[in-house]
């Protein structure tokens, strides 16, 4: 029975210095695993964004190799870039200050992906708003979002801006063929109006096929080609009346961001292709974008 | 009657302290007071009338324990304590899972969070979960071998047949007590388990609507979500422990009532001298037996959490989701037997006569093995019979794997093998700083890697034991067989019917993120008969960030 009594105890103080070890390490380990999790939470919103967000967003969220969902084929790109300093960098990022949210980064992000963008192309996310994904996994995209974030591009230099000038005249020639590229492939108009050749053909925004006519009646005192320029520049300057769902929703779903990601010529060789000439009448001064 | 302070006045402070701490000492145990408990430790006779008997008579804790054991029965055979270890778990059990209830809700919005919440937030919260999770095993383990030892000493028989009967309801209750714990993290591994095995009762012979409401009386709608989780969570804390607790008790009164068996070889063939204890042959509880069983709770407690600190790491998967099936749905180990006789014959024969009979033979067996004697030379067949029946038991536990019988097609095995979305692999352990940028074969040897390397050896093994040939590597093959089929020509080895002739396979790892790699298995496969066709083209697509740690969480 001695025997026994001394086992017991030797064991119970054994019992006690073990747990008394590990708990001095609890801290440490409490925290190696949040961060293993949120690791994993990372890898996860690695594998939904390819699944779901890289036919509009890019494959590197750089809003660069989109593709059909369903036939996989390249396509332009709808969404905007998300791999961007201007989205993701610093505390309160660019896009932060210009969409004037006021609450953090995360929940920018987060609610953006749970409930999509009204009236634009980006789809609503979250269960509770009707989408495909739990909460958790909208959370895994978000942190997958967020982790773009690096020195490395925050470091890239913002693009210059382009000095867009009031008037479509002062625009240099234009080239339709590539105008052609670039609305079907490198911006991504086609995603959303369509075909040029086939009324339609198009999903989010008006069809474009007959442009030349009616963006003459659009706005008193404008020609064509100013509406066209200033629709692209600006498109919440004025909004389109048919959109192929209804009337077209303010504000316009149409990303407005071309005036950062064209160059003159681009918009030049847009507005040739739409129009059908490089010969650009101008009769007012455009709303430039702030 | 005289008060303390009359007390103090009469004896001094120290004396009335002392009779005062001696009395409720006395009070507390219900007879025994310090001088008692003293001799009862140094090992002295005890005084007349004996006061070690008093708590037994007198006291609530131990009026349902015998106050002597034959001291035959005391040694470690026959009970080898198992039935005390599985009394000793089932406590355990309840006081670790009254620490996780503190922190968890069962709703599939927050469930899983909040096991995620004990794991990174709650001190102490990670050792609780794996104290729970392995003595739930533990527990499975100890009451089967209990039953296997009341098996082998023949103790279920005559009189203790009922002692068996209620044995095996609490059988049956631990183990669907263990399963209904299974659903409540509400990660995949739980989610998808508990679902396949609910479904079974869909199959339910009769008419349609008995199948159907049984299903939807235990998930509480047509799919496992809000209501079914609610279910099971009630089941798992009150319904089940509650009813685990009344036939403990009706068990172990029966054990008492009936005394002890002896060894088998200890009494005569047919004779019952479990009750009669001759009175040299006593040990008494107090203090032989009790001192033995804190010695044994100390050492058990010591196992469990050493066991629970460095063996053993409950696993959680990511967040149940309907909608996406994992490859391969397992059952816990302890039921992995039913999945294998699921996969041998029909769901319904399986589920609906094969089990039930099965255990209703195992309930009635004491009363239908009626002879007289308990030892073990006069019980050869029943012995072999028990040895056999643990043989079979095994071999469908191996049947439940996915080894057995459910393999995809191989390029797929081989990347699950290799990338599990679930779970520990080769490739999911080398470390981040490991996965150098590149493109690698099969058994590839990566210089000052060898983490890689032996991931990529890990490659080649699954690839051998899927393929016909592997170009480039000169390992020994396993041999190919060439099928003739209706829908073409099959390929098969050792390992499977399913073979790949041929086959292309890489892994290419390059950057993702700043601090994340991406993986991408990619395999290839000819068609031999037609170059013109993929027979195989797949690939899979994994992802790996620095702080993950899979290599050690
Ligand atoms: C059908 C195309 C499409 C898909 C699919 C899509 N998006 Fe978008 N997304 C857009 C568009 C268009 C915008 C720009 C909305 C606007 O103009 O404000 C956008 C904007 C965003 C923004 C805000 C960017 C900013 O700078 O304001 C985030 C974040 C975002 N998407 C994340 C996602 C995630 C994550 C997914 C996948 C679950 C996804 N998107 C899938 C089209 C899409
Ligand atoms: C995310 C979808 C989307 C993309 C991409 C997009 N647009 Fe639009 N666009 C719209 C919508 C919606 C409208 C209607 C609302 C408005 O007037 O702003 C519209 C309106 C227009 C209009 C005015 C049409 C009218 O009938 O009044 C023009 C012109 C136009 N877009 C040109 C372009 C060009 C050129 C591109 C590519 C550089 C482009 N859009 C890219 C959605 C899109
Ligand atoms: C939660 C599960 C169980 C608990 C807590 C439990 C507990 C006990 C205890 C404390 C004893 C007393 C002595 C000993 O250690 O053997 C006992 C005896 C016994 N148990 Fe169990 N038991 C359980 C399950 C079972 C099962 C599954 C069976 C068989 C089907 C079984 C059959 C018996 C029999 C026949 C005895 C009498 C042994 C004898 O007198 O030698 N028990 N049980």
């Amino acid at each position: 029975m001695q025997v026994k009594i001394i086992i017991g105890t030797i064991a119970f103080m054994l019992t006690m210095i073990v747990i008394g070890f590990i708990s001095l390490l609890e801290p440490a380990r409490m925290e190696a695993f949040t961060e293993a999790y949120t690791g994993r939470s990372i890898e996860n919103g690695a594998e939904l964004f390819a699944n779901n967000c890289a036919t509009c967003h890019g494959i590197e969220g750089r809003a660069e190799e989109c593709f059909d969902p369903s036939s996989g084929e390249p396509t332009g790109c709808i969404g905007l870039p998300l791999n961007n300093a201007q989205l993701v960098c610093g505390t309160r990022s660019a896009r932060m200050e210009q969409l004037e949210w006021a609450g953090t980064k995360q929940d920018f992000i987060q609610s953006t992906i749970a409930s999509g963008r009204v009236g634009t192309a980006m789809p609503t996310w979250g269960e509770e708003f009707g989408g495909p994904l739990q909460p958790n996994q909208v959370l895994d995209l978000t942190l997958f979002v967020l982790n773009w974030e690096s020195e490395e591009l925050c470091a890239e230099p913002t693009p210059e801006p382009v000095g867009w000038p009031a008037t479509v005249a002062e625009l240099p020639e234009g080239n339709p063929d590539n105008g052609q590229d670039h609305y079907a492939v490198t911006f991504g108009c086609q995603g959303c109006h369509g075909q040029v050749v086939e009324e339609g053909s198009n999903t989010i925004g008006p069809w474009l096929g007959n442009i030349a006519e009616e963006g003459a009646e659009r706005v008193e005192g404008y020609t064509a080609a100013d509406y066209v320029y200033e629709s692209i520049l600006n498109p919440n300057a004025h909004i389109a009346p048919d959109c192929p769902n209804g009337p077209c929703t303010e504000p316009s779903a149409m990303p407005g961001n071309f005036a950062q990601q064209m160059t003159l010529q681009d918009m030049a060789d847009v507005i040739a292709y739409l129009l059908g000439t490089n010969e650009f009448e101008s009769s007012a001064e455009i709303q430039l974008p702030e | 009657m005289a008060t303390f302070f009359d007390q103090v006045s009469e004896m001094g402070l120290k004396q009335a302290t002392i009779a005062k701490v001696d009395e409720s000492v006395e009070r507390l145990t219900a007879g025994m007071n310090l001088n008692d408990i003293r001799a009862a430790l140094r090992g002295d006779e005890p005084r007349r009338p004996n006061p070690r008997l008093r708590p037994h008579a007198d006291g609530f804790w131990l009026h349902i324990r015998p106050s002597f054991y034959h001291t035959e029965v005391t040694q470690i055979y026959p009970s080898f304590r198992l039935g005390w270890l599985s009394t000793f778990m089932f406590v355990w059990e309840t006081v670790t899972g009254i620490f996780l209830m503190i922190f968890y809700t069962p709703s599939p919005e927050v469930a899983y969070q909040d096991i995620w919440n004990i794991l990174g937030n709650v001190p102490l919260g990670q050792l609780m979960r794996n104290l729970h999770r392995f003595g739930a095993e533990v527990m499975v383990v100890v009451v089967a071998l209990h039953m296997l030892r009341t098996f082998i000493t023949g103790s279920y028989k005559h009189p203790r047949q009922f002692t068996w009967f209620t044995g095996m309801i609490l059988l049956v209750l631990t183990l669907v007590l263990s399963f209904s714990g299974y659903l409540l993290p509400w990660d995949q591994l739980a989610y998808w388990a508990v679902t396949v095995a609910v479904s079974a009762a869909e199959a339910m012979p009769g008419p349609e609507v008995l199948g159907t409401n049984v299903n939807l009386l235990l998930r509480g709608a047509p799919t496992i979500g809000a209501g079914g989780l609610l279910r099971f969570y009630l089941l798992h804390v009150l319904a089940l422990p509650l009813l685990l607790a009344i036939f403990f008790f009706v068990h172990y009164y029966k054990v008492v009532i009936h005394g002890h068996s002896l060894p088998p070889g200890r009494e005569a063939i047919g004779e019952d001298s479990g009750k009669r204890v001759p009175r040299d042959e006593r040990t008494y509880f107090i203090p032989d037996i009790l001192t033995s069983e804190l010695m044994w709770t100390a050492l058990a407690t010591l196992f469990l959490i050493a066991g629970s600190i460095w063996f053993y790491n409950a696993p959680l998967e990511r967040q149940a989701n309907p909608l996406v099936t994992p490859l391969h749905v397992v059952a816990p180990w302890y039921l992995a037997w039913s999945q294998g006789w699921l996969k041998l014959a029909d769901k319904v024969f399986i589920a609906f006569v094969f089990i039930p009979g099965l255990a209703t033979a195992f309930f009635v067996m004491p009363y239908l093995e009626v002879g007289k004697s308990r030892r073990y030379a006069s019980r050869r067949v029943g012995i072999t019979v028990s040895m056999l029946f643990i043989a079979f038991m095994w071999m469908s536990n191996w049947m439940g794997s996915p080894e057995y019988r459910v393999q995809s097609s191989p390029d797929q095995e081989v990347s699950q093998e290799l990338m599990p979305q679930e779970g520990h692999s080769a490739l999911k352990e080398v470390p981040y700083e490991a996965l150098e940028p590149g493109v690698y074969r099969p058994g590839d040897v990566v210089p000052e890697n060898p983490h890689l390397t032996a991931a990529l050896a890990e490659f080649e093994h699954a690839m051998m034991q899927r393929s016909c040939t592997l170009p480039g590597t000169d390992a020994p093959w396993p041999e190919c067989r060439v099928e003739e089929t209706p829908t073409g020509v099959r390929y098969g080895n050792n390992f499977t019917d399913d073979a790949m002739p041929n086959p292309d396979a890489w892994l290419t790892i390059d950057n993702k993120q700043h601090n994340m790699r991406q993986l991408i298995l990619t395999f290839e496969v000819l068609d031999p008969d037609n170059p013109d066709r993929l027979l195989y083209d797949y690939s899979l697509t994994g992802y790996r960030h620095e702080l993950s740690n899979y290599e050690e969480q």
